[in-house]
């Protein structure tokens, strides 16, 4: 305290008022703080960004240090953030007040403002993922055999771009949690420092995932590569559901209510934590304790369940954080300056 | 308008740099609380000037109060508490027994550090050479990352326009050398406006004299020790509440959101470079 006097309700608060009970002191339950109108335009857009950039990374990684058979993760995580790139810059468009004016964002790069450097990181990245996805592409034909553009493409040193490309990725993956962690919304904040490490996990978890799935389905991969991307995937979602439940756990009671109560804690709870991250383990580690590979369909499922936990992973923090900046307990919770929010 | 030094300490002993962080020359208010009769003047005169349109006014059941909050039409708002009952008011003001009504006009607080300003991507939201927080609404883009920047809750989305919006401190009027229209139309002058120079010495002249007269719960709210805490160092638009600030919707001590950028990009650093030694050791050539 740097006052020089004393504040009347703190010596109170002070004999045998507990934080709690500020906490419960509000203004006829109004939220405190203000929450964003962020809806399913930029849920949709977190997951695929993240997608893109996690499969862009891991793909680029795979093609650099691989086998031969290494290659078809390059090509499919290639397409994979291709595609999924292609929606994110309308999604991002579509959801602002003034969708004309969303060129004003190239005005300025603020450091300290994570959706600035995120406009960017998204910029660079669109460079690199459509410039592999091109090369990817000549070389399978798809743009014509003979043409100049086709040819130039063919001759693009496409590990080189990769390689350069891979911090982009990675950034793409993790700076929405980043993003979320910079504002006031109690259930973004708390833990804020362990948002953008989750989103990247999940990033990378949903982009193996989706490379896995392809391949599953594709004939002629092999089961050694499956497994090696089976490997890595498991790797990630084990990495993904500790941190998750360490976070949470973090949080405190009246700030985590958003992710325990009601049908969102339903989903948090069984979509998010059972079937997203829970299932696709057991059933990988099923297999490998019967001591054989598992089936293609198993595999598949796994996958396709990893993939669909991490997008409602993208919803359930983006809902949660809006009902907590709703919830004025919660907002003065953690402006009570009794507990630290360093973490 | 006189010159403010805050590292020398000419705006007082008592309130040198330690108690806010308001640069040289900065403009703002003082909101008293125990001066204000809920007349709502201020809230008319903002419209008024501003330009800006009704509200979808309806009965709120909360006392007088039928805003509720800070919008992006309402930059002013008196917030209503009514006290009733055993050990509210009594504790506030010792001279009202049992009951007690507190009124308080909210506005932005045009913070020292500002989330908002921090976080606007597009640089709509500038700083300008009264120490103000102003959105320029020829560059927002209404992309709302403001909104929950703000530990506060006081920028907002319109509806009609898409843009962000929130109280300019009447940047107009101070051009021009006038006072924002909500100080001029207060009726008690609880609305103050001035440098903070001469606002914070006024303030905890104001503090010491109700404290004397028994209202000793008398505090200011938003210096570096309450309000303006957490790297935000001081709110310009400051106010002399009786009561916890919760009860009239203030977050006791708020921080900078911003604060933790860059401990956060370290982590996913962090993490992104094991992701990578991780695809490396599972997908390499063995």
């Amino acid at each position: 305290m740097t006052s020089t006097y004393r504040r009347g309700w703190e010596s109170r608060r002070g004999s045998g008022r507990s934080v709690e009970d500020a906490s419960r002191t509000n203004y006829y339950g109004l939220p405190a703080i203000h929450k964003p109108h962020w809806n399913w335009l930029i849920i949709a857009y977190f997951f695929l960004g993240g997608l893109s950039g996690g499969s862009y990374a891991v793909g680029s990684i795979a093609g650099l240090f691989g086998d031969r058979e290494s290659r078809k993760i390059a090509r499919v995580g290639r397409y994979i953030s291709f595609l999924a790139l292609l929606p994110s810059p309308i999604l991002l468009i579509l959801d602002l007040g003034r969708p004309e004016r969303f060129h004003h964002m190239l005005r300025v790069l603020k450091v300290r403002s994570p959706m600035s450097v995120g406009v960017w990181v998204l910029l660079i990245f669109g460079a690199f993922c459509s410039l592999s996805a091109a090369g990817q592409a000549a070389q399978d034909g798809l743009l014509g055999r003979r043409n100049g553009a086709a040819r130039l493409l063919r001759a693009l040193p496409g590990h080189v771009v990769g390689a350069l490309g891979i911090g982009s990725g990675f950034a793409l993956g993790g700076y929405g949690g980043t993003l979320l962690s910079a504002t006031a919304v109690p259930l973004w904040t708390k833990n804020g420092v362990l948002l953008g490490p989750l989103f990247l996990l999940s990033a990378v978890s949903s982009a193996t995932a989706s490379i896995t799935l392809v391949l599953s389905l594709a004939r002629g991969t092999r089961p050694t590569t499956l497994a090696r991307l089976e490997r890595l995937e498991s790797l990630a979602l084990l990495s993904e559901v500790a941190l998750l439940l360490f976070t949470q756990s973090r949080l405190g009671r009246t700030i985590a209510r958003p992710l325990v109560k009601g049908r969102l804690g339903l989903i948090h709870h069984f979509g998010v934590l059972g079937l997203g991250l829970a299932a696709p383990l057991v059933l990988q580690y099923m297999a490998a304790f019967r001591g054989e590979a598992p089936s293609r369909v198993v595999t598949a499922l796994a996958s396709a369940l990893a993939l669909s936990g991490g997008a409602l992973f993208r919803y359930v923090i983006v809902t949660a954080g809006r009902l907590s900046a709703d919830d004025p307990r919660a907002t003065f919770d953690l402006a009570s300056g009794q507990s630290p929010t360093a973490w | 308008m006189r010159e403010l030094d805050p590292a020398n300490g000419s705006i007082g002993p008592e309130s040198s740099a330690a108690n806010t962080g308001a640069r040289r020359g900065a403009l703002g208010f003082v909101t008293d609380v125990t001066l204000c009769i809920g007349c709502k003047a201020c809230e008319v005169a903002c419209k008024q000037w501003n330009d800006l349109p009704m509200d979808d006014l309806g009965l709120t059941g909360h006392s007088y109060d039928n805003t509720n909050d800070l919008g992006a039409t309402t930059w002013r708002h008196v917030a209503f508490v009514e006290q009733f009952g055993q050990g509210r008011g009594s504790q506030s003001m010792s001279n009202a027994p049992g009951s007690n009504w507190l009124m308080l006009s909210d506005v932005c607080k045009h913070c020292v550090n500002a989330g908002c300003l921090e976080a606007c991507p597009t640089g709509a939201i500038i700083r300008t050479e009264f120490d103000t927080v102003v959105i320029q609404q020829d560059i927002c883009n209404g992309c709302g990352y403001c909104l929950p920047a703000c530990p506060f809750g006081v920028p907002a989305l319109s509806q009609t326009d898409g843009k962000a919006h929130k109280c300019t401190l009447c940047y107009d009027r101070l051009k021009d050398g006038l006072e924002p229209a909500c100080a001029k139309a207060c009726p008690t002058d609880s609305i103050q406006f001035g440098p903070i120079a001469e606002l914070m010495p006024r303030a905890r002249k104001r503090v010491t004299t109700l404290r004397e007269r028994g209202v000793e719960s008398a505090y200011i709210y938003g210096d570096r020790a309450v309000g303006g805490t957490g790297g935000i160092s001081g709110l310009n638009a400051f106010f002399v509440l009786i009561d916890a600030p919760e009860v009239y919707n203030l977050p006791n001590m708020p921080e900078l959101p911003q604060r933790k950028t860059m401990a956060s990009y370290l982590t996913t650093i962090g993490t992104a470079v094991a992701c990578g030694v991780a695809t490396y050791l599972t997908l390499r050539n063995r």
